[in-house]
């Protein structure tokens, strides 16, 4: 295999691990956003349920930013198509995302009962709405998406933004990506909190769990009569980046499962998913949220794994002009590109995890009422 | 052997710093600058803050020229 | 085809975000490194009023940087959702700058910026400082990051243009990294950010001292300061003569409007104009007025007595000479493209040095096609296009010298409060305390000077000479835009709102008493449901 095309494989698989950090760590901080009006009862019970992932909020929505700033150097066809097309649901999810660090900091800066009832509200749409439409945009990808190119690479839109809001797969996937970022908040306000807390983010945690498993298993069965895309001409994975040139491409239901029947050992992966579901839902149960945290975690590996083993090569194929579908083989950036990027990220990737742990070894330890009112700085 | 480790460490430091600057001075004399700057304008304002204290506890000990400022 | 309006609209979007993000920028960059420096004097002299200023400043920190953040966010994501071609033509080049920005910068800061505010009886208090200049150096490297892709749009280095994949190929990381303009710009940009929060930590401490409160703290304070102010603004000011000079280097036009040269200069003579009311419809200065010092514009611009700055009029004529080519490199492109005729190849390669001024004229043709262009449109377009290629003259000139101005004002003011601060006799000059603390909001106004003199003296570029703004944006409608301008407005006025109101509550109240166990702001659920009123309204 050609060096250029080993780079864009390492470059996908680094960008699913890119996305798996972001509904893990992200997904944690907006499913303690959603379930905060729930857990916590009054004023002093709210802070603390915030204090638990105060700390480290900010460092864990890099995720979220470094995605962004990963596919742009990666797959540059991708950002500049996708973001576009999807305006609309982005621009809703920026502003539903940008009100989040605002409320962290200022929400207990005052202590007007109006002013903290309402960065709570903010806390619940701000974690909620990001989460769905995360999800929802997996939904749509897998669905594809109307656009094409013109001859100088300018994308054009070829359907309303909302059909991309409002299709009951879409839906369906975005209440998955919600359902896994409650039980990842969960899991975490069990792991640092002391009831009443504790009991009530295990209740929720634990029903998410098995709503999001099963939801997952609806998705599975419904994908197989979803039409999916392959090539059905040649394709060159070395091929120039462009999608002006693509071969040519075939929609077919079911087609989302030809790599499974491919290669068999692929169905590991949506099971892993599900062991992760479940498996979280069983030790939260058992009182070892710890386990049901790494399980979470395990259940986004398998998601997201699900979807991008299914869509491989595709990235954002298209329904109007299939032949222009983004895959990773015509979207991706140069090989100098990906080479740069891959020396960046072989150097920092593990400096990332090494320092969150030590931050979050650091921070360790259950967070009570009293920590909370003690630090000037809390949240 | 604590020294002989702490010598290493600090000359693997200045080995880098020696790096760095022979680097930067001929690809990048702004971020050289920059460098340099920076840890110029830190030092000289913790320098300013130490006097400050020194000033204090001169004046505590001979309140005469300072009178006017030690309410 | 697009639609003129929207391209307007998202260039207005893109810089109310941008400007809106810049308001809180420098602050960070230079307050981290200001926390770093007073806490150092904590460790140092062990005295605890240095631990308290660390984390007071630490607080009014945090509120700016929470907004920091969150606007941040929207940068971040813009650039795909309102410039999707530029996105495709230069994403191979100006996504690695920020991916790495995300990588070695913003996720150091933002994961030690935590341990910073809560981390306090956690560790040591050598390793708590350490985290503290980590927040300081990752703010900074940040900003490097992103100087550096913005520098690649003003003198784009490192990459050249490739018409298989229709877009600029990245082709050495060291031309983009060290690349001069970058090197001037993130240094003029971050001490910049220095000067800021000199002046916000040595006009809040004035009003302390003006309103004789937290005396001690204040006096330390603006000690720090007034110190870090002085020599921050001496550095910025010679790195915005490195700065200009790189303009008169890579981007001619971008010089030649912001000094307001309508002609090339006469060497040594020219005047360095002072004040004037540049008219872009007339490209002459209002009623052939202007005040300037003689002997003074060559030295300052070229560093030599005897070159001539290039004027507008020489500028249009020199993009005029270039229009046809450009035509005809992207005539050739579009042919290339659609038949993969070698011979269209070579013809774009033999033009392919002026593509940008044919990307340029193509709003000028009809239908926005340039290959309707009949002979006799031709002389027209011709016209507009070398036209088109100057920025707006005006808003150049104004911006650049409100910017220089303050730069000098603050020397000023920084060089009183340090001579007084130094001789211990400050509290006897109120002058210099009033004037610090009517110039806190001013060393970010004048930042924001800055962004404008250096985005808007890029046009009508997008990347300079490569591809035009209006060229580069999203085919969105017109009602998209409308939402989201519209979103965008009223989040962005409510936070300033909310920051405002906190900031001045802050800033207000002051440090809280050293060693005091009792917290004195926001009490958490506890101590204040014992409030009487508090607990009438309690949750349930």
């Amino acid at each position: 295999m050609e060096l250029y095309a080993v780079l864009k494989l390492i470059w996908v698989l680094l960008l699913g691990v890119l996305l798996v950090g972001l509904g893990t760590m992200v997904g944690m901080d907006m499913g303690v956003g959603t379930l905060l009006r729930f857990v916590g009862r009054n004023d002093a019970e709210r802070r603390t349920a915030l204090n638990i992932i105060g700390p480290h909020w900010d460092g864990n929505q890099v995720w979220f930013i470094l995605g962004g700033g990963a596919i742009f150097a990666a797959f540059p066809t991708l950002y500049a198509t996708s973001f576009s097309t999807f305006y609309i649901v982005m621009i809703l999810l920026l502003f539903s995302m940008i009100i989040r660090p605002v409320a962290f900091e200022y929400r207990s800066k005052v202590e007007a009962r109006n002013w903290r009832e309402t960065w709570d509200w903010a806390f619940l749409i701000s974690g909620a709405l990001p989460m769905i439409i995360y999800g929802a945009a997996f939904g749509n990808v897998l669905q594809g998406v109307g656009f094409h190119f013109a001859w100088d690479g300018q994308y054009y839109q070829d359907e309303s933004f909302i059909w991309y809001l409002l299709n009951p797969f879409a839906i369906l996937c975005g209440v998955l990506s919600l359902a896994l970022s409650i039980q990842q908040g969960g899991a975490m306000l069990m792991l640092r909190g002391v009831e009443p807390i504790y009991g009530r983010a295990r209740r929720f945690a634990v029903s998410a769990s098995f709503i999001a498993a099963a939801l997952f298993i609806i998705g599975g069965i419904w994908i197989s009569f979803i039409k999916g895309f392959v090539y059905s001409a040649p394709v060159d994975p070395a091929m120039a980046a462009t999608p002006l040139a693509g071969p040519a491409v075939a929609m077919r239901a079911g087609a989302w499962l030809d790599n499974f029947h491919a290669f068999p050992l692929l169905w590991l992966v949506p099971v892993l998913g599900l062991i992760g579901m479940i498996g979280c839902a069983l030790s939260l149960l058992a009182g070892r949220p710890a386990l049901g945290w790494w399980l979470g975690a395990l259940s986004w590996i398998g998601t997201i794994g699900t979807a991008g083993a299914a869509m491989f090569p595709f990235l954002m194929p298209s329904t109007t002009m299939p032949s222009q579908s983004l895959s990773v083989w015509n979207a991706s950036s140069s090989a100098y590109t990906l080479g740069w990027m891959l020396v960046f990220a072989l150097i920092f990737v593990p400096a990332i995890v090494i320092y969150t742990s030590w931050a979050f070894r650091i921070m360790g330890g259950k967070v009570r009422t009293e920590t909370v009112s003690k630090n000037e700085h809390s949240y | 052997m604590t020294n002989a480790v702490k010598i290493l460490a600090l000359a693997m430091v200045l080995a880098l710093a020696l790096f760095i600057a022979v680097i930067c001075g001929g690809y990048a004399p702004w971020y050289f600058a920059w460098l340099v700057g920076t840890t110029m304008i830190i030092l000289i304002s913790v320098s300013g803050a130490v006097l400050f204290e020194t000033q204090e506890s001169a004046a505590d000990t001979d309140p005469q020229p300072h009178a006017g400022e030690k309410a | 085809m697009i639609d003129p309006s929207v391209v307007s609209l998202s260039r207005l979007q893109f810089a109310l975000t941008a400007l809106y993000h810049f308001q809180f920028v420098p602050l960070t960059l230079g307050l981290t490194f200001m926390l770093a420096a007073m806490e150092t004097v904590y460790v140092i002299t062990g005295k605890p009023i240095y631990k308290e200023m660390t984390q007071f400043w630490g607080k009014l920190f945090g509120i700016n940087f929470a907004i920091g953040v969150a606007t941040g966010l929207t940068m971040e994501f813009e650039f795909g959702t309102n410039w999707s071609m530029y996105s495709h033509f230069v994403g191979d080049v100006f996504g690695t700058p920020l991916a790495i920005e995300g990588l070695m910068a913003f996720f150091m800061e933002s994961t030690f910026v935590g341990l910073m505010f809560f981390g306090w009886d956690r560790m040591s208090k050598e390793a708590h400082l350490a985290v503290t200049y980590l927040v300081a150096l990752g703010s900074n490297l940040s900003a490097l990051w992103i100087l550096i892709a913005n520098a690649f749009m003003q003198d784009p280095q490192g990459a050249r243009f490739d018409p298989t994949t229709m877009r600029m190929q990245f082709q050495s990381f060291g031309s983009l990294v060290f690349s001069e303009k970058a090197q001037a710009e993130f240094v003029h940009a971050s001490i910049a950010g220095y000067v800021c929060a000199a002046m916000f930590v040595m006009g809040i401490s004035s009003y302390y001292l003006l309103t004789r409160r937290h005396r001690e703290f204040a006096l330390r304070s603006l000690r720090i300061a007034a110190l870090f102010g002085i020599v921050s603004t001496l550095a910025v000011i010679t790195l915005g003569d490195a700065a200009g000079r790189e303009d008169y280097l890579v981007q001619p036009t971008k010089l030649a409007a912001m000094e307001g040269l309508w002609q090339t200069t006469k060497p040594p003579a020219e005047p360095w104009k002072l004040i004037a009311l540049p008219n872009d419809a007339t490209e002459s200065d209002l009623f052939d007025f202007s005040i300037g010092i003689p002997y003074v514009l060559t030295p300052l611009v070229t560093h030599t007595f005897n070159q001539a700055i290039p004027g507008i009029d020489e500028l249009k004529m020199e993009a005029a000479a270039r229009v046809e080519n450009g035509i005809r490199a992207v005539t050739a492109l579009e042919q290339y493209a659609q038949t993969k005729d070698p011979n269209a190849l070579s013809e774009f390669e033999f033009y392919e040095d002026d593509m940008g001024y044919g990307f340029l004229a193509q709003r000028f043709a009809p239908d926005q096609d340039l290959t309707k262009i009949t002979p006799s449109d031709m002389p027209g377009i011709v016209t507009k296009t070398a036209r088109a290629s100057i920025p707006n003259v005006f808003v150049e000139f104004w911006s650049f010298r409100i910017m220089v101005a303050f730069g000098f004002a603050f020397l000023v003011i920084f060089a009183f409060g340090a001579y007084y601060s130094l001789r211990n006799t400050i509290e006897r000059q109120p002058w210099v305390l009033y004037l610090a603390m009517w110039s806190i909001p001013l060393p970010i106004l004048v930042a924001l000077y800055g962004w404008i003199t250096a985005e808007n003296g890029r046009q009508p570029w997008s990347v300079f000479g490569w591809l035009p703004t209006f060229e580069a944006a999203s085919t969105h409608s017109l009602g998209y835009m409308i939402f989201s301008l519209l979103g965008f407005a009223t989040l962005y006025t409510l936070f300033i709102g909310a920051e405002l109101y906190l900031m001045f509550k802050y800033a207000r109240l002051g440090p809280s008493p050293a060693g005091s166990a009792e917290p004195r702001i926001a009490p958490a659920g506890g101590p204040a449901i014992l409030r009487p009123g508090y607990a009438a309204k309690s949750w349930e």
